[in-house]
């Protein structure tokens, strides 16, 4: 599934600004691309192609570059981001049910898929972020939320949603069909 | 009173953090208007987080799991209006070590010596605590590089980043190798995961790495160094870039250090998400902008390295201790320790133990007295089974065998590796094939691919381990399993293929029946693999909440509210993920 809504839309100032500021010469290929991910959440094509137009790094080094390394995306992520770990610690304590329960309540059903069908977040797995006596822990925007069961971490992600005006796919589709379930109340209310 | 007697310290590590550091701070500053704040980095006891610590007139309390609730306890104690709340007191100077054990006295921090004690990004506070007094020492008294590396040499402290290799004879090579310029490298990739030493020194004192790197390019003679941190440590970035610009300000870093003819420059690259990027030449790779692919040695880096000049690479721990072993002689820090194996080593201790964080031992400690006695032993109603030492280029200790004293020699004949410092602790519900596999997992998705042993060897190794964890294995698998480690590991090109099948053969040597009862019998006797096991609502226990529907994400269980004895679990939905378990509180759902 493509999310082309998402795409960002880039600023040719800025990418020249990052040049600017750190170098052209091929040893900048990873600190320009991280400048470009922080920025777009990912790496926008139309930004990478500047990059190749105006310095020393060709496009063989920089598409190596940018598809070598494990935090590079060429896809555009959903308006939020969570972060799982998926270090040791956290695996061993049960990291996997952190994203069983997250894709539920975000309706992510494709094994292949990181990013809810509405844009509202994307999940990704990440390796060990050094807390790992909280662990199982994981990431939303910049809070981090340690010793997880599967269900708290839906609970966090609820009352991130409700702060971000979100909506929760998953969550939502649940809610649609008890009151499917239910379709006596239903009328009675109605 | 609003507490203008009192100095409270909070610890805002990434994991103090995590917990809710900042809100506890804040929270405490509405409460204790008048009192003094101070902020550290991370002591190392995870397990106790939020820590405060509140000094007055005349004694000093560690406040461990500090929360929104026993916050209002902890400040009326201090005001004065009510008794002290024991059960969340640490430590205190008239009580002494409480909650923590022998956590802390256990203990002998070298490395660590300054972490949590003070404001990582503030220079004066370092300096108070005989930081740059190293470095000033070799500089005023005209220490030579020689004498710096003879020094070291005494200490006798290996590398702390996994190889183990002496640091004074690497320091010798670059010595004496002719360049235009040398590089001094600081490793904190830190790609281990499971493990946390090199950020809690990078963001808890920040300063006494950045003269661990001083001491050493002074040795070698290089003028440029970098410092390469791993992307996951935005606050280990955040201080060591400001340690670098105060360590400027105060003309300890640039051009003529001290007044002297020493000059030295430190740049930090953050890491891009590579495990193998730890790796020294892959490291160098990355840092001169390519795909971080190891380079065949020989030349060793210490000839020509970064951008083809002589550079050592070396580990932030190791760094960290260099001010120490300049200041209080390399004879001190070589009488800690074993005959073989010098110093101190520090842990992160994580998984199923009671006391989990950052510990720094004497080399030569057993496995069981740094986790019961400091640990605290296992932290669930399960006996602990095994630790992984080591990481993906480690291995698995049974039990059996925690009697190994911890230093290089005794932990490579047991086929784990003394590592980075990673230590994870498992208790009998952890299953050793699944750890096998995840580590495989994790080594074939970070091969970089370029030599075909370590490429192609490890995704079949990882389709071995898949077989067997979904009951699909045969004896024969097993075999092979282990003609393939042994082959990876004698024909690849760098440490990465050489070490990925360690955690294999480990569990292989001291779990084979865990492997055998997953072929033979389908069965997980730890009840992990998903592919081997059910979950059954045992309907007598059962209270009817409903809470295990709500969380089942593929909706595979039902039953009425209140009525135990209607609810049952759709086997041939079931995805058995557990999040059923985790949620019941009469713990009736039975996996097996
Ligand atoms: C796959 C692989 C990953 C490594 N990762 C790290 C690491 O994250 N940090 C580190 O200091 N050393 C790591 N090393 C070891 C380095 O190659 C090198 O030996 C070390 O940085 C040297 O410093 P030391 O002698 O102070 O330990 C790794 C080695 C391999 C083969
Ligand atoms: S394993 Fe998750 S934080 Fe280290």
């Amino acid at each position: 599934m493509s999310h082309e809504s998402l795409e960002a839309t880039v600023d040719p100032a800025k990418v020249d600004a990052w040049i600017a500021e750190l170098g052209s010469e091929p040893s900048a290929a990873v600190p320009l691309l991280q400048a470009i991910q922080t920025e777009y959440g990912y790496l926008p094509r139309p930004a990478m192609e500047m990059v190749i137009k105006n310095t020393q790094i060709n496009a063989s080094q920089l598409f190596g570059v940018a598809t070598f390394y494990a935090q590079f995306r060429m896809n555009p992520v959903g308006r939020n981001m969570i972060k799982v770990c998926h270090g040791t610690a956290c695996h061993v304590q049960g990291a996997d049910r952190i994203n069983t329960s997250l894709n539920h309540a975000l309706g992510i059903t494709d094994e292949e898929e990181d990013t809810a069908p509405n844009g509202s977040y994307t999940v990704e797995d990440v390796a060990c972020i050094g807390c790992c006596s909280l662990a199982p822990l994981m990431i939303i925007g910049d809070q981090t939320f340690g010793n997880l069961k599967g269900s708290d971490a839906q609970r966090h992600l609820k009352k991130h949603a409700r702060e971000h005006n979100e909506v929760l796919p998953g969550h939502a589709e649940q809610e649609k069909q008890k009151k499917k379930n239910k379709p006596g109340q239903q009328t009675a209310k109605a | 009173m609003s507490g203008a007697n009192l100095t409270v310290t909070v610890g805002e590590g990434t994991c103090g953090i995590a917990a809710g550091a900042k809100d506890i701070a804040t929270q405490l500053k509405k409460r204790l208007p008048d009192a003094t704040f101070r902020t550290v980095g991370c002591v190392g006891m995870c397990h106790q987080e939020v820590l405060v610590e509140i000094e007055d007139d005349s004694a000093s309390y560690l406040w461990g799991k500090v929360d929104k609730k026993n916050i209002i306890k902890i400040v009326k104690f201090h005001k004065g209006e009510a008794p002290a709340p024991e059960e969340f007191l640490v430590r205190s100077t008239e009580k002494g070590d409480l909650a923590g054990g022998q956590y802390l006295s256990r203990q002998t921090r070298i490395a660590l010596r300054n972490v949590g004690q003070l404001n990582a990004t503030n220079i004066e506070q370092y300096k108070e605590r005989d930081g740059y007094k190293a470095i000033s020492k070799i500089l005023s008294d005209g220490l030579t590089p020689e004498d710096v590396i003879e020094e070291v040499k005494v200490a006798n402290i290996r590398g702390r980043g996994g190889a183990g290799f002496p640091a004074a004879t690497k320091w010798a090579f670059a010595r004496g190798a002719e360049g235009e310029v040398k590089y001094l490298v600081c490793n904190g990739d830190e790609g281990d995961p499971g493990a946390f030493m090199d950020r809690s020194l990078l963001e808890g004192d920040p300063h006494n790495v950045l003269e661990g790197m001083l001491i050493a390019a002074y040795a070698i003679g290089a003028s440029k160094g970098y410092a390469y941190i791993r992307a996951e440590y935005p606050l280990a970035v955040e201080h060591f870039g400001k340690a670098i610009e105060d360590a400027k300000a105060a003309g300890l870093l640039g051009d003529n250090i001290l007044g002297s003819d020493f000059s030295f420059d430190i740049k930090i690259k953050q890491g891009a998400g590579a495990f193998v990027c730890g790796e020294e030449t892959a490291l160098l790779a990355s840092i001169e902008g390519e795909r971080g692919m190891p380079r065949i040695r020989p030349p060793f880096p210490a000839i020509k390295g970064l951008f083809g000049m002589p550079t050592i690479i070396q580990n932030v721990e190791t760094l960290s201790n260099m001010p120490w072993i300049i200041l209080n002689g390399g004879e001190a820090y070589a009488n800690i320790g074993t005959e073989t194996s010098n110093g101190t080593k520090v842990f992160a201790l994580a998984g199923a133990i009671a006391r989990g964080g950052l510990v720094e031992v004497p080399m030569g400690m057993t496995i069981r007295e740094l986790l019961e006695d400091i640990g605290g032993g296992s932290s669930t109603k399960y006996p602990l089974k095994a630790v992984q030492l080591g990481g993906p280029s480690g291995g698995c200790i049974p039990a059996s065998m925690f009697d190994t004293p911890i230093d290089y020699e005794s932990i490579n004949a047991t086929g784990a590796i003394m590592g980075s410092g990673g230590l994870v602790v498992m208790d009998e519900k952890s299953c050793m094939v699944d750890i096998a596999k995840y580590f495989l997992e994790f080594t074939q998705l970070e091969s970089c691919g370029k030599c075909t042993s370590c490429r192609v060897g490890t995704v079949r190794m990882r389709e071995i381990l898949t077989r067997i964890c979904d009951g699909e294995g045969t004896m024969e698998d097993i075999d092979n399993l282990e003609t393939l480690a042994e082959q990876i590991k004698s024909s690849s090109l760098c440490g990465l293929g050489q070490t990925a099948p360690n955690p294999v053969l480990t569990t292989l040597k001291y779990f084979r029946d865990e492997y055998i009862a997953h072929v033979k019998e389908q069965k997980c006797p730890a009840a992990v693999c998903k592919g081997l096991i059910t979950h059954t609502i045992i309907q007598k226990d059962c209270t009817g909440c409903t809470l295990c529907k709500k969380y089942c994400p593929v909706d595979c269980i039902e039953g009425e509210l209140k009525k135990p004895e209607t609810w049952v679990i759709d086997q041939e939905v079931c995805i058995n993920c557990g999040m059923c378990v985790e949620v019941c509180a009469p713990d009736c759902i039975l996996v097996a």
